[in-house]
């Protein structure tokens, strides 16, 4: 813990929040890790209530149960849609729930670093602060790949590459909080392999009987770039029997369909910077966010941003706490006469 | 000894070197470790300052950094209280006193210019064709027929979505919240009853909401719709209002709009039959204008990339069927990224209904107004 964890004689709990469009994590100054996937599921009536016993249900859980449920997914596509599905009071569930995992003691005054989608700071600004503020004394909110540079220490002449589940946020550091120019959004990430593997494995085996959730388990487990040697082999219900498929090839290819959006959208946000600069932030490329899992991604990336010259891109480490942990560190480090003006 | 002194001298000439090199290398790692500190403590501030900036707050003065001392209060004070007592009595020429004068000018009352009397011409048949025809002066306004109850129609609902965008936004949703707002606003007046076609996301057929229309004796009907245009990256704000068209993108934009109209040939016939309703029309025409007008000047102050597609005819089934005035307002575009954004806060769709109230109330008043101030004139 910092020296400014105690301030007037009171003991402060920091945290760092990730709120992210498939799963959401929390690091805090007293150890506590937690995450969870982003999915808040109300009962759907008083029958749904006594089936599920509880009045708000939250990631797996939500997802087991999601036929009882209106469930939401608040920062689905990177945004959060006002005054529409819940959204900010889903929002407001899941921050609830991630300070209560943190364990705070009892009247303990919390500080909190939230990293949210960059354009969700673009847009939802005010709602992000109203949806978050009810539950800690003191808050700012900075775009998630932000989070992730300020953790790692990459904060000059980095690219951070955040790819979640509804976006893929770039972000461009050179020794200032990033502007918006420095910052870009695309739609290509996790959910959209999803939605290409769902189609492909639709394609393949039109008499199997799979849903979205379960491609997005076999995404999550198996997703490849690179030259795999093992099949992947799952195993899928046909007219109620398990039958084994290989789904290798489809998995390879919905994997792939993201990429050459991610490495136009790089060559593009490095060409917008100084040319004295450009060779060193293209040795300084750094992906994070679910999509850094899969295998192969960053020699993927060397492999077509090399036309433009050599590049160096690797992978963080924790792509679970990356965000979460960076914030921490920035709450940790804030200046007392910043938080006390909140 | 002599060898022993210089072996001595060489040791601390030694020593020295490796306290020199000591020293260098410490420099060299402290050095870096104090700009990156700096690096961070300025980052650390301009997140402070951001976040200030969302919550409308300016930064603290006690974090503000020290101003020179030339620019500092107590000095400024000080200076002008000098500079006025030098001056004094010489502002009789300063431009403080021309203000002055120039506002108190503009306070006088400008001579009126008042319309001469129109002669008292005996009435032609010819006259009742041209007040039919006249669009300057609507025939409601002329036969005094107030509007009391307002119709507001949100596109789609239920398991018809309507248009997505490509962060998902569904126009059905958008289209019941802007409603919802317009409502309240409309309601906050006191002077208008306003009803939905749907209050909630449910499927509502266009035949029923004509048929809601009718029922509850609407006296002006507003339908709001998105557009979505997908070749190009632009947002689009456009009017309409019943009537034959040429165009084919219109006549598209009607097909996909009247999907599951759910009326028969032999009722759409009938209703075709009503298209000479010269009232409706007229008036209409001069709400969609009045609407568009204000969509277009607000939201083109907000985004640059947003393209007046002006006031057309369509045929809109749910337009047809309303036997009142009755407008479809798409205003807004979900192909446009930006706009897609922008649509999914609050603000910009309280934005939205407060442009449609605007035009609605231009509208209603401005025919009083020009009626008012006729009659006035008469007098």
């Amino acid at each position: 813990m910092s020296q400014a964890d105690v301030r007037k004689g009171e003991k402060v709990l920091f945290v760092g929040i990730d709120l992210g469009t498939s799963r959401s994590s929390i690091s805090a100054s007293n150890a506590a890790r937690k995450w969870i996937q982003s999915y808040v599921g109300w009962p759907k009536d008083f029958i749904s209530l006594q089936v599920v016993g509880k009045p708000v249900l939250f990631g797996e859980d939500a997802l087991e149960n999601r036929l009882s449920l209106d469930l939401v997914r608040p920062l689905e596509h990177g945004i959060i849609k006002e005054g529409i599905d819940r959204s900010e009071e889903a929002v407001q569930e899941i921050i609830k729930h991630l300070i209560q995992l943190a364990g705070p003691e009892p009247d303990q005054k919390i500080y909190a670093v939230v990293g949210v989608p960059s354009d969700s700071l673009k847009v939802n600004k005010l709602a992000i602060r109203k949806a978050v503020s009810e539950f800690v004394h003191s808050l700012m909110v900075v775009t998630e790949p932000f989070a992730v540079a300020y953790g790692m220490n990459l904060l000059n002449n980095s690219l951070v590459i955040d790819i979640g589940a509804g976006t893929t946020d770039f972000c461009i550091m050179h020794g200032t909080i990033p502007a918006e120019d420095d910052q870009k959004t695309i739609l290509f990430a996790g959910d959209y392999i999803d939605d290409q593997l769902y189609s492909y494995l639709g394609e393949k085996y039109h008499n199997s009987k799979f849903n979205k959730n379960m491609v997005r388990q076999f995404k999550e487990k198996y997703s490849f770039v690179s030259d795999v040697t093992e099949d992947i082999q799952v195993e899928i219900p046909v007219d109620g029997k398990p039958v084994m498929h290989d789904i290798k090839n489809e998995i390879k290819r919905a994997c792939e369909s993201i990429l050459p959006a991610i490495a136009e959208t790089t060559q593009e946000m490095i060409a917008r910077v100084d040319p004295e600069f450009q060779m060193k932030i293209k040795n300084n490329i750094v992906v994070a966010g679910g999509g850094s899992l899969i295998r192969g991604i960053a020699e993927y990336l060397e492999e077509s941003l090399r036309e433009y010259g050599p590049c160096k891109v690797t992978c963080v480490t924790d792509p679970l706490f990356a965000g979460s942990d960076g914030a921490l560190k920035l709450a940790q480090d804030m200046p007392p006469k910043y938080w006390e003006t909140f | 000894m002599p060898e022993s002194a210089a072996h001595y001298e060489e040791m601390d000439l030694n020593f020295s070197r490796e306290i020199v090199k000591v020293m260098i290398i410490m420099m060299a790692f402290l050095f870096p470790k104090k700009k990156e500190l700096r690096l961070r403590q300025d980052i650390l501030r301009e997140v402070y300052e951001d976040n200030l900036r969302i919550i409308g707050r300016k930064r603290q003065a006690a974090l503000a950094r020290r101003r020179p001392f030339f620019l500092r209060k107590p000095f400024l004070v000080a200076l002008l209280t000098v500079l006025s007592v030098l001056m004094h009595g010489n502002f009789a020429t300063t431009p403080f006193s021309l203000e002055r004068r120039v506002s108190a000018n503009t306070l006088e009352r400008k001579p009126v210019s008042r319309p001469a009397e129109a002669p008292q011409d005996r009435i032609n048949p010819s006259d009742y064709n041209a007040l039919m025809g006249d669009a300057k002066m609507p025939l409601s306004r002329v036969f005094g027929l107030g509007i009391k109850t307002i119709m507001i129609d949100p596109g789609h609902g239920g398991v018809d979505t309507g248009t997505t965008g490509k962060s998902g936004t569904k126009e059905k949703d958008i289209t019941l919240d802007i409603a919802r707002r317009l409502k309240a606003r409309f309601e906050k007046t006191g002077r208008y009853t306003v009803i939905m076609t749907r209050e909630q996301d449910v499927t509502v057929p266009l035949n029923r909401r004509v048929e809601m229309a009718v029922a509850s004796r609407a006296d002006l009907f507003v339908s709001i719709h998105l557009n979505y245009l997908p070749s190009r990256p632009i947002n689009i704000i456009e009017t309409y209002y019943f009537g034959p068209s040429s165009d084919a993108k219109v006549l598209k934009l009607a097909e996909e709009e009247n999907a599951g109209s759910q009326y028969g040939l032999s009722e759409f016939r009938e209703m075709i039959g009503k298209i000479g309703d010269t009232m409706k029309l007229q008036e209409a025409k001069g709400l969609a204008t009045s609407i568009q007008k204000n969509l277009y000047s607000n939201i083109k102050k907000e985004n640059g990339n947003a393209y007046d597609f002006g006031v057309k005819r369509a045929p809109f089934v749910v337009l047809l069927g309303v036997d009142v005035p009755a407008v479809l307002a798409e205003v807004s575009c979900l192909s446009n990224a930006e706009e897609e954004l922008r649509m999914n806060t609050e603000s910009h769709r309280e934005n939205i209904a407060h442009y449609l109230e605007a035009g609605i109330m231009d509208y209603l008043t401005k025919g009083e107004a020009t009626y008012e101030s006729g009659r006035r004139a008469e007098r």
